[in-house]
């Protein structure tokens, strides 16, 4: 009996998400539920008063209105931007294609105090566009004043957010086959009207996936909201949790916060799963990615096509390229007139002798690149085995994926307690504080990653495995041969999130290693820290590059695998 | 059953690992010749004065030093606190004077009576008991974009720079995430008192143009010339004079004088090698100081130091005001909330 319904399996789907479990366990789990089992301890023992508090204050419950309002908002804005480019990158072929792709994992990998900078030099008041429009034009005040208010906010989170929506929902269009919107030309429907009643919930699933995350990095936002809004009348619980936990000193309080924080996203997380599986079953699948279009066939739609394209690389190249112009300014008269210059690279490159920390900036590089591609190579197929066992049905799996997107509901500065419960009690060289960075790193990736490939993995129909099943073949077999390559576009952009999330991470790597090794946000923290801004700036640019050089590369390898 | 089986051993593996993590790693205590340092983490790296102080102390005293890079002093005191029963650090590095009471509390420091402190001038030894004693400080001080401003806008107090004219020209820090953004609150308290202070803060909403998170975007703002003026230290324009070459940036002196930070060394009671732990203190507030103030843009507390010439723009205020460590820990979570409703409306 037990051979018939595929049983003797079982223990092999078990296992699979062991490794991504016990990694998630170790270094987020343990330490959190120390850190917040403080929010139940007062000095007479265990107390509930405390959270009762939390959970039941007006002020409490403002400030989550107002978090959860700006992330909505955000989410919102940046699918609104996203989705006319992910409908161009994923139906039209054209030249910078790629290069339009890479640049969108860029805001990712640079830490937010540089975006809120970037942001500042391009937009700001003194910033290039203003300079540039008050030349022109002549005038004597700056034409565009958007920045310290909540459009700001709003604003820059598109920013920073609107790309990874583009690029994950692309990425799934691509692979959806056009046959529902085809029947729907030929009985009559309109563009628009085919678009809206069809495309648009076949995409929901993308859509959803990715807005989450979106939607969660801005519930978590800080410096962004602070100083781009202008004060605190736009605070959030990340600030709240922060004040309470470094300012106030108050753990137990700011335990009892994050708890109440962990809770809210978690219901939305729980919602999000329903949905997610509630949709994606109803998905047909195809293999291969249709044929593309060269370039639009209107003359309106090559217009509309260019004036978009046009403006969002003005938003996203504006403060990117403002970080790398400013990188090559360096100030060498008395006068305090900035000139061009590349001597900070000269220092990067240790072609000069670096001054304060430019000195360990070449090593810090070679860390960044080292400790980025082991957390690449390590955290996909963790990922992929916990896809694996996410994908079936029922409560085990839902609580599974629940786990492995915890790592985003909690704030950093609860995490950053975490880890630093972990530093103190495992003493080690230098060796185990590479190990325990580069595990802190999978643990933020996981999310992401998982996040890629779920959705293409719920697409695939289980009849594949269970023929492949049932033809012999063993689950190892069918994994590897059927599932896996199916999968590979996926991968490669999961392992490319998870590239350059660990070039951009800065908190774990700060508290686990006590500063024994350095990385590039390492070091541009430590350069803004000490004056120099237009050091971080060159150490950014390369931030920037060597990840769009690894993303270009990636989508070359993903457009070899798809045949084309 | 299956089901359950899955979290009861989801359960025991979390209590066999939180057994783990609190029985943690121990480590035995320094041996005769070495003593062992926490300091926070910018005073060790390559960059900061930690390495060069102690290859210095080291080679003069033979006497090994085991510098910890131990977070900042928040989580010092309390890795020290948890150690209590298995000490191993002997002195600790960078505790401030807003922090002490946390570290009095605590009674984790022994009175260190240093022949050095009679070079250490009298309003920088906060503590009477000596069980923490200053190695260098700092003053909060705003600081002017001398290309953006003319000079005779230039404010000379605080309640000069609440004056409209000044809209949208000030770049301050949120007290709530920043310790210099809680500098400029316990600064507005000692000049204006407990009564006075929230006003000033209503007449500088206009005139900030943003409050931002920290230290470092509200500077790196005022160099992007956002605006002319910004909340910083006394020392800020060393750096452009020192690297940039330039004196565009200048610090302005107030006539109610300035807020002070002051960062301070103790000697652990429960340290097995005091004379030792005694030796390298010493060093920090003389031989060290000159280093301690380069590299950390601070001030010695030393009068006999001799700086180098890029610190005469760094000019010290006539009068260095400070609260006390009690009165900070007893009304700071009250202040800040009362801030917060002030400046949210």
């Amino acid at each position: 009996m037990k051979q018939q319904d595929g049983g003797q399996y079982k223990g092999f789907y078990k296992a699979m998400p062991a490794p991504g479990a016990a990694v998630l366990l170790l270094l987020f789990l343990v330490p959190l539920f120390f850190t917040l089992s403080t929010a139940f301890l007062s000095e007479e023992g265990f107390t509930l008063s405390r959270v009762q508090q939390t959970f039941t204050s007006a002020y409490t419950i403002r400030i989550l209105l107002f978090t959860l309002y700006q992330a909505a908002l955000s989410t919102l804005a940046s699918v609104v931007v996203a989705l006319p480019g992910a409908y161009l990158l994923a139906n039209y072929s054209f030249r910078g294609k790629r290069f339009i792709r890479a640049l969108t994992t860029v805001p990712f990998v640079i830490p937010s105090i540089l975006v809120v900078l970037g942001f500042v030099i391009f937009f700001g008041n003194n910033g290039f566009l203003n300079q540039f429009l008050m030349k022109t034009f002549s005038l004597e005040k700056p034409p565009i004043q958007i920045l310290y208010s909540f459009k700001a906010i709003i604003l820059a989170h598109t920013f920073f957010n609107f790309p990874i929506i583009m690029n994950l929902v692309s990425s799934y269009w691509e692979h959806m086959d056009m046959h529902c919107e085809m029947a729907a030309w030929t009985l009559g429907a309109r563009k628009g009207k085919t678009f809206r009643t069809i495309t648009l919930p076949r995409l929901l699933p993308s859509i959803i996936s990715a807005s989450t995350l979106v939607f969660l990095f801005c519930y978590n936002s800080f410096a962004i909201i602070l100083v781009l809004g202008g004060g605190p009348q736009f605070t959030t619980m990340e600030v709240e949790i922060y004040r309470l936990a470094r300012t106030s000193m108050d753990s137990g309080a700011a335990a009892s916060l994050s708890l109440f924080s962990i809770l809210v996203t978690s219901f939305l997380l729980i919602w999000y799963n329903k949905s997610q599986k509630m949709l994606a079953r109803s998905e047909a699948y195809t293999t291969s990615t249709k044929r593309l279009d060269k370039r639009p066939a209107t003359v309106a739609g090559k217009v509309l096509a260019l004036l978009y394209s046009l403006a969002t690389s003005l938003f996203i190249l504006g403060p990117i390229a403002s970080i790398v112009v400013r990188s090559f300014m360096a100030s060498t008269t008395r006068s305090g007139a900035e000139s061009f210059s590349f001597r900070w690279y000269r220092q990067l490159f240790a072609i000069e002798r670096g001054t304060g920390h430019m000195g360990s900036a070449l090593q810090a590089l070679t860390n960044s690149l080292a400790i980025a591609t082991i957390v690449a190579l390590i955290t996909v197929p963790i990922a992929l085995t916990m896809a694996t066992a996410i994908r079936k049905k029922g409560f085990a799996s839902s609580s599974l994926e629940l786990f492995g997107m915890l790592p985003m509901t909690v704030s950093s500065v609860i995490i950053g307690l975490g880890y630093y419960i972990i530093s103190n009690r495992i003493r080690g060289g230098v060796s185990i504080g590479y190990t325990l960075v580069v595990l802190a790193h999978m643990v933020i990736a996981i999310p992401f990653v998982l996040r890629t490939i779920l959705p293409e993995y719920r697409k695939m129909p289980l009849s594949y495995a269970q023929s492949s099943l049932t033809l012999g073949a063993g689950p190892l077999r069918t994994f590897f041969l059927i599932e896996v390559p199916l999968l590979k576009g996926a991968m490669i952009t999961g392992g490319m999130f998870a590239f350059a999330l660990s070039m951009g991470e800065i908190n774990a790597t700060l508290t686990l290693a006590n500063s024994a090794i350095v990385t590039l946000p390492v070091v541009m923290y430590r350069l803004i820290g000490s004056y120099n801004f237009q050091g971080a700036c060159a150490l950014g640019s390369v931030l920037i590059l060597v990840c769009s050089i690894v993303f270009i590369v990636s989508e070359l390898a993903k457009g070899e695998s798809n045949g084309r | 059953m299956t089901k359950h089986r899955n979290y009861f051993a989801v359960l025991a593996i979390l209590l066999v690992s939180s057994f783990l993590f609190a029985q943690g790693a121990k480590e035995s205590s320094s041996t005769n010749n070495t003593i062992t340092v926490y300091a926070y983490d910018a005073f060790c790296g390559d960059w900061g004065p930690g390495p060069a102080i102690v290859t210095e102390f080291e080679a003069k005293t033979g006497i090994k030093v085991n510098l910890v890079s131990a977070g900042d002093a928040i989580e010092m005191l309390i890795k020290v606190q948890s150690e209590k029963n298995n000490p191993i650090a002997d002195v600790v590095v960078g505790i401030s004077d807003d922090m002490a009471a946390k570290a009095y509390a605590a009674d984790l420091f022994e009175a260190y009576q240093s022949p050095s402190l009679a070079s250490i001038p009298a309003f920088l030894q906060f503590d009477p008991s000596h069980k923490l004693l200053p190695f260098d400080y700092g003053n909060f001080a705003f600081v002017v974009d001398t290309e953006k401003l003319p000079s005779e806008m230039f404010p000379t107090s605080l309640q000069a720079l609440t004056d409209p004219k000044y809209k949208n020209k000030v770049l301050l820090i949120d007290p709530r995430t920043s310790s210099v953004g809680l500098g400029l609150l316990l600064w507005t308290i000692e000049v204006y008192g407990e009564q006075e202070y929230l006003s000033w803060w209503k007449a500088m909403k206009q005139n900030a143009l943003t409050i931002t998170e920290g230290w470092s975007s509200a500077y790196g703002l005022f160099t992007e010339g956002e605006a002319p003026l910004v909340l910083s230290y006394t020392t800020s324009p060393v750096y452009h004079v020192t690297y940039e070459d330039t004196t565009r940036y200048q610090t302005l002196l107030f006539s109610e004088g300035h807020s002070t930070t002051i960062e301070s060394v103790g000697l652990l009671s429960s340290s097995k090698n005091k004379e030792h732990a005694k030796a390298f203190i010493d060093f920090l507030l003389t031989d060290a100081q000159l280093e301690i103030a380069t590299a950390n843009s601070m001030y010695p507390v030393n009068s006999t130091t001799e700086l180098p010439p890029a610190f005469d723009w760094a000019p010290k205020p006539q009068k260095n005001l400070s609260l006390d460590a009690a009165t900070i820990e007893k009304n700071l979570d009250r202040w800040l909330t009362e801030w917060t409703q002030v400046m949210s409306k």
